[in-house]
Parts: C-alpha cells; sequence; structure tokens
C-alpha cells in the first residue's frame, strides 16, 4: 500500500453486508448440499425407488432456497424493484451469474419435489397422471441437470463474496471450496433429521448408514479447508494480517471458536466416539450432533460475513 | 535434391512468414494509434493536500448540488492532523476514486453502476438500482454508501449530470478557495492537470488493489531536514 497518503475509515463504518445475507449463504448451502448428497446415494446405489432420503433433501432443498430468496429480497433497500435484476443481467458479476443459475435451480427443485412425491400426487390428484408419466421421460437428465446446478449454487455463494478485494478473510481462493463442502456438511444433517423425523426412516437403514460414515470426511476436509485459510492468512501480507486479527479479537472469534470448532467439529466427534456405543446410538445423540452441524455452518457463514468485512486494511 | 528443396522452401517460407507478421504487427499497432487518436476522454481529479486547510467547503458545495441528503456525503474532507503537531495541519479527500478498472461496476448485477458511454465516468442509474450493497462492499476504498432519500447506491461521479452537464467544473473544484482541487481529462495533453502531473510528485490512493483509480494526491512533506 501506498504510505505517502492514506485513509482507514470510509463511507460504510466497516460493515455492508449483514446477517440476512449470512443466513441466505447458510440456506444455499443446504439447499445445494442436500441435492448433492442424496442424488449422489441415489446414482452410487442406482434406486430407482422415491427413498426417504431422496423425499426429505428434496423438501430440505427446494424450501431452503425458497426460503432464502426471501431473506435475499428483504436484505435489498429497494426489495420491491428486485425483479430488475431478472431483466438486466452483467456478465462480469458473480451476483449476476448467480441470479441466472438460481432461476433455473429453483423450477429444477420444484421437479425434484414432483418426483419425489410422485404417488402421493398421483393418488390425491388423478388427473395428473398423464402430466407426470410425461415428466417421467425427462427424469434422468432433469436429475443430472440438478446435481449440476446443486454444485452451481453452493460455489457460488462462496465466489459471490471471494471478489470482495477489500477483505482478507473473503478475497480468498479456499473460499468456494469451503462454502461447498460446509454447504454438503449442513445438507447432509438436515437431509438426516428431516427422514428420520417425518418420514419415519429407520437411524440404522442402509441410506442412513451412507449418510452416517460420509458425515466425518466431510468434516474432516472442512477442518483442512479452514486450516488452509488460517494459514494462509499467518503466512500472508500486512493485509492478510489483518484479516487474521479475525480469528483471534472481538465477538466474532468466540463465534468462530465457540460456534463452529467446538460446536460444529468437537461436539459431534465426541458424542459419537468418546462416550460409547450407547449414547452414540442413542436418538438424543443423532439429533444434538445433527443439529450442531447446521449450528457450526450457520456460524461459519455469520464468521466469515462479519468477520471478514470488520478485520480490513 | 529433394532435401535442398525442401530447405528452400522453408527459407522462402520463414521469409514470407516474417514479412506477413511483421505487417500484421504493425496493422495492429496503427490501429492501437488511431485508437489512442480518438481520445475517449478519461476524466480525473488532483488533491493538493499542500493547499488544502480543511474549510470543507466542498462538502457543502457538492451535497448541495447533487442533493445529497443531510447527514450523508459524497465527498467528505478528513482531518488527518497529527495531535502532537497541531501545527502541521493535514487534510485527505474522501471520495470516489473513479478508478479505471472499477469493481463496482464489475460487480453490479442490474449494470446500474455502469461506466457514462460518452465520459467514461463510473456514475449510478438510481433507477436500476435494487439497493443489493454489493457495490458497497466490492468497492476497495469503501466510499459508496446508499442515498437515504433513493434508497440506491451513490458516488461522487463529478457532478455528471449536474455541473458537467452545464459545461461547469465539479461542485468541489468550483468552490475551493485554495486551488487544492484541479479537473481535468488525462487524455488532453493541454490539460492544467496534466500540465501540472507533469511538475508535481503526485501518487495514488492504495494502489495496490490495482483499480488504476484516475484521483491523483499531492501529499504534504517536510521540507528540509
Amino acid at each position: 500500500m501506498n504510505e505517502l497518503i492514506n485513509y482507514n475509515h470510509g463511507f460504510t463504518d466497516g460493515i455492508g453486508w449483514h446477517w440476512p445475507i449470512a443466513v441466505y449463504l447458510l440456506l444455499a448451502g443446504i439447499s445445494g448440499g442436500a441435492l448433492i448428497v442424496s442424488l449422489a446415494i441415489r446414482y452410487y446405489k442406482n434406486q430407482s425407488e422415491n427413498t426417504a432420503v431422496y423425499k426429505s433433501a428434496a423438501l430440505a432443498s427446494c424450501g431452503t432456497i425458497l426460503l432464502g430468496m426471501v431473506f435475499l429480497v428483504a436484505d435489498l433497500t429497494k426489495p420491491l424493484v428486485f425483479w430488475k435484476i431478472l431483466i438486466n443481467y452483467n456478465v462480469t458479476s458473480v451476483m449476476s451469474i448467480g441470479v441466472a443459475a438460481i432461476s433455473l435451480y429453483i423450477p429444477l427443485t420444484c421437479l425434484i419435489v414432483v418426483y419425489a412425491f410422485e404417488n402421493e400426487i398421483k393418488t390425491w390428484f388423478t388427473f395428473l397422471t398423464p402430466l407426470l408419466d410425461l415428466l417421467q421421460k425427462i427424469r434422468t437428465i432433469i436429475e443430472g441437470a440438478t446435481f449440476f446446478f446443486a454444485i452451481v449454487i453452493c460455489a457460488y455463494t462462496g465466489f459471490l463474496i471471494s471478489v470482495l478485494v477489500r477483505f482478507p478473510i473473503l478475497n480468498t481462493s479456499i473460499l468456494p471450496a469451503l462454502f461447498v463442502i460446509s454447504g454438503l456438511s449442513a445438507g447432509t444433517a438436515s437431509v438426516c433429521i428431516i427422514a428420520n423425523k417425518f418420514f419415519k426412516e429407520d437411524r440404522h437403514s442402509s441410506d442412513m448408514q451412507i449418510l452416517h460414515k460420509i458425515e466425518w470426511p466431510i468434516m474432516f476436509i472442512e477442518i483442512i479447508f479452514l486450516t488452509m485459510l488460517y494459514v494462509s492468512l499467518v503466512v500472508g501480507s500486512a493485509f492478510a494480517q489483518a484479516g487474521l486479527e479475525g480469528f483471534h479479537e472481538g465477538t466474532w472469534a468466540n463465534v468462530f471458536w465457540l460456534g463452529v470448532v467446538c460446536v460444529g467439529f468437537i461436539l459431534p466427534l465426541f458424542l459419537n466416539f468418546f462416550l460409547g456405543k450407547k449414547i452414540a446410538h442413542s436418538s438424543s445423540a443423532f439429533y444434538i450432533s445433527a443439529m450442531s452441524s447446521i449450528v457450526g455452518v450457520l456460524c461459519l457463514r455469520m464468521f466469515v460475513i462479519y468477520a471478514g468485512q470488520i478485520f480490513s486494511i | 535434391m529433394n532435401s535442398e528443396n525442401n530447405r528452400r522452401t522453408f527459407l522462402k517460407g520463414i521469409g514470407f512468414g516474417s514479412v506477413l507478421l511483421g505487417t500484421m504487427q504493425y496493422g495492429l499497432n496503427a490501429n492501437d494509434e488511431s485508437k489512442k487518436a480518438g481520445k475517449a476522454p478519461h476524466f480525473g481529479m488532483i488533491f493538493d493536500q499542500n493547499k488544502c486547510v480543511g474549510c470543507s467547503d466542498c462538502e457543502i458545495a457538492c451535497a448541495k448540488v447533487n442533493l445529497v441528503p443531510v447527514g450523508q456525503h459524497r465527498l467528505y474532507v478528513d482531518d488527518q492532523t497529527n495531535p502532537l503537531h497541531v501545527k502541521d495541519r493535514r487534510f485527505v479527500r474522501i471520495s470516489c476514486q473513479q478508478c479505471v478498472d472499477s469493481p463496482c461496476t464489475e460487480v453490479c448485477p442490474t449494470n446500474a453502476c455502469h461506466k457514462d458511454s460518452v465520459t467514461n465516468i463510473v456514475t449510478m442509474n438510481a433507477d436500476d438500482c435494487i439497493g443489493c450493497k454489493y457495490c458497497i462492499v466490492a468497492c476497495p476504498y469503501d466510499v459508496r454508501f446508499i442515498n437515504d432519500e433513493t434508497h440506491a447506491a451513490e458516488n461522487c461521479n463529478f457532478c455528471l449530470g449536474t455541473n458537467l452537464a452545464d459545461e461547469k467544473e465539479p461542485a468541489c473544484v468550483a468552490a475551493c478557495k485554495y486551488d487544492a482541487l484541479v479537473f481535468g481529462n488525462f487524455n488532453d495533453n493541454n490539460s492544467y492537470m496534466n500540465k501540472l502531473l507533469d511538475v508535481k510528485d503526485s501518487v495514488r490512493m492504495k494502489p495496490g488493489y490495482g483499480t488504476k483509480p484516475s484521483l491523483r494526491y499531492i501529499p504534504a512533506i517536510k521540507t528540509g531536514v
């Protein structure tokens, strides 16, 4: 930076984007993550029936992305003209690319819901049967496209804020990858909860076993990515050092160490591996560890948004 | 025989090839020069820290001309006087740096924040702005804000729609009694701004972000030992 002339306080008093954006980032992550995981299981096991995991992922992804849109629009200063974002496009803007992807992704998640509850719809609304049979013919293509766009949605939320050059924590190349993997983590946890709670899927069924098993590698990769982010700031320039303080000072450092590390990582690990099989297999441990994954990812998004913006040069 | 032929062809090829590439290169360069001669304007401003006394006449004039709501600023003068050296008063103009590679226009999803097609000045179409604040967080200088009345993001646009449209200088420059502000066109070799830059040492604010800002600062430096 130029030492001859400078200034430290601009017009926004530090924070331009507030918590609704962090919540939106979490919801978009859950939406994409849930679909990626459930479609991957479907491909891996060559399933053709609508499993409880598939149904829960369909509901979770459609619900969270729609709720996310509410947060996104509510955060605008002119929410009533939000439609202008749909008719004006700027190819250099990640947000614009994201809007294009979301406007394809939302109809796709709705179609996935229709596929997931095909039999229910057929029994309640018999007259829709021909339409559903017609849709069934393009199911492979729709599911493939949804899988692709689910990854795009998760990744775009990372790119959205990693282009912000002023903030050392945000302006890192690892952020999109971190957001994809933490989205997977929160998505897996949501699917677990919904499948068990609303579709009475047995906690030890084959699908749930898979979800339970992939949870740990996902968490491991998430920890590695966070470590990489941390180390890149430790060894970085003065600019990166300014961001590093965010991990050690202020409220958001507590949110990171207590929320992301203790609740998000240590608590589930503790419940599942250190307290014996009886507790690990109990219903409450199942719910607590799934909820703590989601809370951990929420804390991560809040930390990234707030500490990311506060600790800059 | 055959191999000699091949060599000859090869040499011929090299010869023709270099002539061809040379001509193309020349042609492309000529094209570049003609572009420069076309001279799309590149407006900029100089802030001379040696001359600024911190009277804030520029702030007042700006708010008046551009109808900036009370309590908000498109520009403000920051008092950076060291409390231990109150006789050596220092002020810095903080406002949009009018970057050539402007992140705000790159991230705006609706093209509301754009470069004016005639003057290349970064400005705002308040009607198209939805208030997503992406430009505000993308700006490395943190000099954009949401106007409390229009609810659209806003920045210093050198009075593009107001004074400049009337072929007057920006309000702040016109209001400055001490000539601390100079406005001009970088692509006009005869502009006073360019002549001043030829003889004065000037710097850009936070050039490390690589956005090529168009504001130049002439910093106050200690004279003597």
